[in-house]
């Protein structure tokens, strides 16, 4: 039997994907349907390839010989790279052709290059035959996340660099420029100087800036108060000389020893030729030292009263944009905003009881909605309940108003440490949510009976419940019986699966999104409602289904997931476009919102960088394919 | 219509009414445009294969082809055919592949020699056709790599084209094809951006040359 021409060159193209990544790895039909399928053209060098203004790329191309450079084109950087070069076995333009959107680089030959070239439609198709394929462009995918977080810290470095860690160089650390007086200065007229400048340590320096002596507001009691010194003589016989003096470069840490040693509390910082650059005091440090994660932890935990808590609250904030700039990745970020605002909650409920006595009584403090889900950003306000157990001895009556007038105290303290009391009334205080387990499952049991629209709502915030502190072992009787009461629960999952579904993600069919019709906020996305809540919704019910205890949507995706057999890599990408839209709420509520105005979710797409909207739009394409998951399995 | 009198039975090779009706189905049909563009042609590259006779000469065994169908080389047009026992239903197959595009071949004295002289022997007729032959248009486009007439190896070696098997007629027509797409890319730098330019280049410089 002859070998037919096709076959011959299908062999020849299968002989070259085989010695390349990720073909090599490629599963043996996906190999032979990419084999028949790529065409080959010849770049002469020198010559356009791919360019953005060609629009939505016609093919994905592999360099089959010669050299391809990708270059940026415009003027905002968008990656790393400013040119990256190709060479055989490897594709482009792998992300604008998953986003179905022009490239954002131009592909151009270095030298005389052939191309293969596979139709946009196939590309598609080889993904979805091939998990090997889709793996390696999700992680592509991944990896322009990777350069987006690195871009973010850039971003933020200058805005973090005053208030980072005890490494940081005392020149990072002026809050202004020194006061300072000459040497042969009236006394008198340099306490006057102290006074108008609001300063605790006057630096005195000659006419080279060079510092000889200082002065500080403890020596003035000391050293001229108390022996009467004559406020006409000269500061320089007051002054203590010589001054503590550190260079510019030394550390926060180094000050603090200086500090520390000499029993100062002032440091005069100089340059390379000694002139007076700036003064360093012990506050100045001891802010910087406050806001570690450890730091900002313990205060919370040794907090003596609302005032210290209030503190920590900001401190928490003030943390948050820290660790942002470090590029710190969402999941890591809202775990510990969740971590410590756990912690501050808990301090406030002890605090609590030591004016309310709930000795004896078993029950335990629910935390709900994004609380409960470990996915607080900063502006969320309070959403709690209690679950408590009623004796059989004890009258209801009074149990509850003392629990109730302890929440009512608790909810107060908590609005006062930067969690808003819930408009929706979705507090301990509100004598609905603080119930016993069977009041609890009753209510739990009517909304998965009768799923109506309110119900469906209820269970979006409360079924997402988490103990913060007391009785552990009431909620998870109370998991438990709601998992069991779901599970084989068809026509309720039906019912949340439906109301999930109710909003699309805003991707648009001719534009890349779809922004907010409301004339008040033009252009924008509310990435609560039209991102986040996509997963969150999608993830509630796959865990309800399934069987899933925990709350976090990541956990419930993956274990959710797993359990009805969604590839491992799937669900990575899922979590990934989740965290994504996560990261640039948190972003947005810290960077834009730095001037008190209160935090929203409303990003507008325009002015996000380009590789941003590229990921976001990749991230609402999961939040499609989760949709559309449900969609098939619950045929909406 | 004159070639058809060369049909008529005792005048040329015997062919069944369905050959006949096939080759008359492929010189009737409409000749290809060669003044468009030639990323709007379709190129046919063709490589014959043959073996020495006795006698001196080369006896045709089989041919090989690939199209280049506005720019692109693609797997699933290519072509090939022994000619064994059924030599006019081979050759008609290779036309029917071929639908009158215009030919590429490297060394067009040997290739469309022997091809034609084929087509005269089992088909009775030579079907009107266009031949370009790289082996003369390379050196007009690329002087700066090869000046005068050379191998088909050395402008290969100049591509770094890849000949894959000397002694399979596909991938020795695949060869050709690259070398080809490397043509018109110079072609089209130097305004010669139809067919029809190429073939009125490659005739002059015939004529200069003096062949």
């Amino acid at each position: 039997m002859v070998t037919t021409a096709p076959d011959t060159l299908i062999r020849t193209n299968l002989d070259f994907l085989r010695r390349h990544p990720p073909f090599d790895r490629m599963e043996a039909d996906a190999l032979h349907f990419l084999g028949e399928r790529l065409a080959t053209a010849f770049y002469p060098a020198d010559s356009e390839i791919l360019m953005p203004e060609d629009g939505p790329p016609s093919f994905f191309y592999i360099v089959y010989r010669g050299k391809v450079q990708a270059r940026q084109v415009g003027g905002v950087a968008v990656t790393e790279y400013a040119t990256l070069t190709l060479g055989p076995g490897e594709g482009f333009p792998i992300g604008a052709i998953s986003a179905g959107r022009p490239s954002t680089n131009g592909y151009i030959a270095v030298e005389d290059s052939y191309c293969f070239q596979l139709p946009a439609a196939d590309f598609l198709r080889l993904q979805e035959i091939s998990p090997s394929f889709q793996l390696f462009c999700t992680r592509y995918i991944a990896s322009l996340l990777n350069q987006s977080r690195e871009q973010l810290q850039v971003q933020f470095s200058q805005r973090a660099a005053e208030q980072q860690t005890m490494t940081t160089p005392l020149s990072n650390l002026f809050k202004k420029a020194p006061v300072f007086v000459a040497p042969g200065l009236s006394t008198r007229t340099a306490l006057e100087k102290m006074v108008e400048a609001g300063v605790g340590c006057l630096a005195v320096a000659g006419d080279d800036d060079k510092p000889v002596g200082v002065l500080t507001q403890s020596d003035i009691l000391k050293r001229i108060v108390l022996p009467g010194f004559d406020l006409t003589r000269p500061i320089a016989d007051v002054m203590t000389a010589p001054p503590h003096t550190l260079g510019t470069n030394a550390s926060a840490y180094d000050a603090a020893l200086e500090m520390a040693t000499h029993g100062v509390r002032h440091i005069l910082v100089v340059d390379a030729e000694n002139k007076l650059k700036g003064v360093i005091s012990e506050r100045d440090l001891f802010a910087l030292q406050r806001i570690g994660l450890r730091q900002v932890r313990s205060s919370i935990e040794s907090a003596a009263n609302v005032q210290a808590l209030q503190q920590a609250s900001q401190d928490i904030r003030q943390l948050a944009l820290n660790l942002l700039a470090q590029g710190i990745g969402a999941e890591q970020l809202t775990q510990f905003i969740s971590a410590l605002n756990d912690a501050l909650t808990r301090r406030i409920i002890e605090l609590n009881l030591d004016r309310h006595d709930l000795y004896g009584v078993e029950y335990a403090w629910l935390a709900f909605g994004s609380e409960g889900r470990h996915e607080q950003t900063l502006s969320t306000d309070q959403d709690n309940g209690i679950i408590y157990v009623l004796p059989e001895w004890a009258d209801k009556e009074p149990l509850k108003l003392r629990l109730l007038e302890f929440a009512r105290d608790v909810n107060n303290d908590l609005a006062s440490c930067g969690f808003p009391l819930c408009t929706g009334n979705i507090m301990a205080s509100n004598p609905d949510l603080c119930l016993t387990i069977d009041e609890w499952r009753e209510r739990f049991g009517n909304w998965i009976r009768e799923p109506h629209p309110e119900a469906l709502l209820n269970a979006t915030i409360f079924f997402d419940f988490r103990v913060l502190l007391g009785d552990e072992k009431l909620a998870y009787k109370l998991r438990h019986w709601l998992l069991s009461m779901t599970g084989g629960n068809p026509a309720f999952l039906k019912a949340m699966a439906t109301n999930a579904l109710d909003v699309s993600p805003p991707l648009g069919k001719i534009r890349d999104f779809v922004t907010d019709d409301d004339p008040r906020y033009p252009g924008t996305i509310d990435l609560k409602k039209f991102g986040a809540r996509l997963f969150v919704d999608a993830a509630r019910v796959l865990a309800l289904r399934t069987g899933v205890e925990a709350t976090s949507t990541v956990q419930r995706l993956r274990q959710g997931g797993g359990r009805i057999g969604m590839p491992a890599e799937e669900l990575s990408a899922m979590a990934d476009g989740f965290h994504f839209i996560q990261l640039l709420r948190l972003r947005h509520q810290h960077l834009d919102t730095d001037h008190g105005a209160p935090g929203d979710n409303r990003v507008k797409p325009d002015d996000l960088n380009e590789l941003d909207r590229r990921i976001l739009k990749e991230a609402f394409r999961q939040a499609r394919k989760i949709q559309l998951r449900l969609k098939l399995d619950y045929q909406i | 219509m004159s070639w058809l009198s060369r049909l008529l039975p005792g005048s040329g090779p015997d062919l069944s009414p369905e050959q006949q009706a096939s080759l008359a189905a492929i010189t009737t049909r409409p000749a290809p445009d060669l003044g468009r563009s030639h990323f709007e042609t379709r190129y046919v590259i063709i490589n014959a294969e043959s073996r020495p006779m006795d006698g001196g000469g080369q006896r045709l065994l089989g041919v090989g082809a690939v199209a280049i169908n506005r720019g692109l080389l693609h797997p699933a047009e290519s072509f090939r055919a022994e000619l064994g026992t059924a030599p006019a239903d081979a050759l008609l197959g290779l036309l029917h592949f071929v639908a009158r595009a215009p030919l590429v071949v490297y060394n067009a004295p040997f290739n469309q020699g022997i091809l034609e002289r084929g087509f005269e022997q089992n088909l009775g007729n030579v079907p009107a056709l266009e031949w370009l032959d790289l082996m003369v248009i390379m050196p007009s486009l690329y002087p700066e790599r090869i000046a005068g007439q050379a191998r088909m190896d050395a402008w290969l070696g100049a591509f770094g084209i890849d000949r894959l098997d000397r002694h399979d007629a596909v991938l020795e027509a695949l060869a050709v094809a690259q070398l080809h797409q490397v043509a018109l890319a110079r072609a089209k730098a130097q305004g010669l951006t139809t067919p029809q330019d190429l073939l009125e280049s490659q005739t002059s410089r015939k004529w200069l040359r003096g062949s």
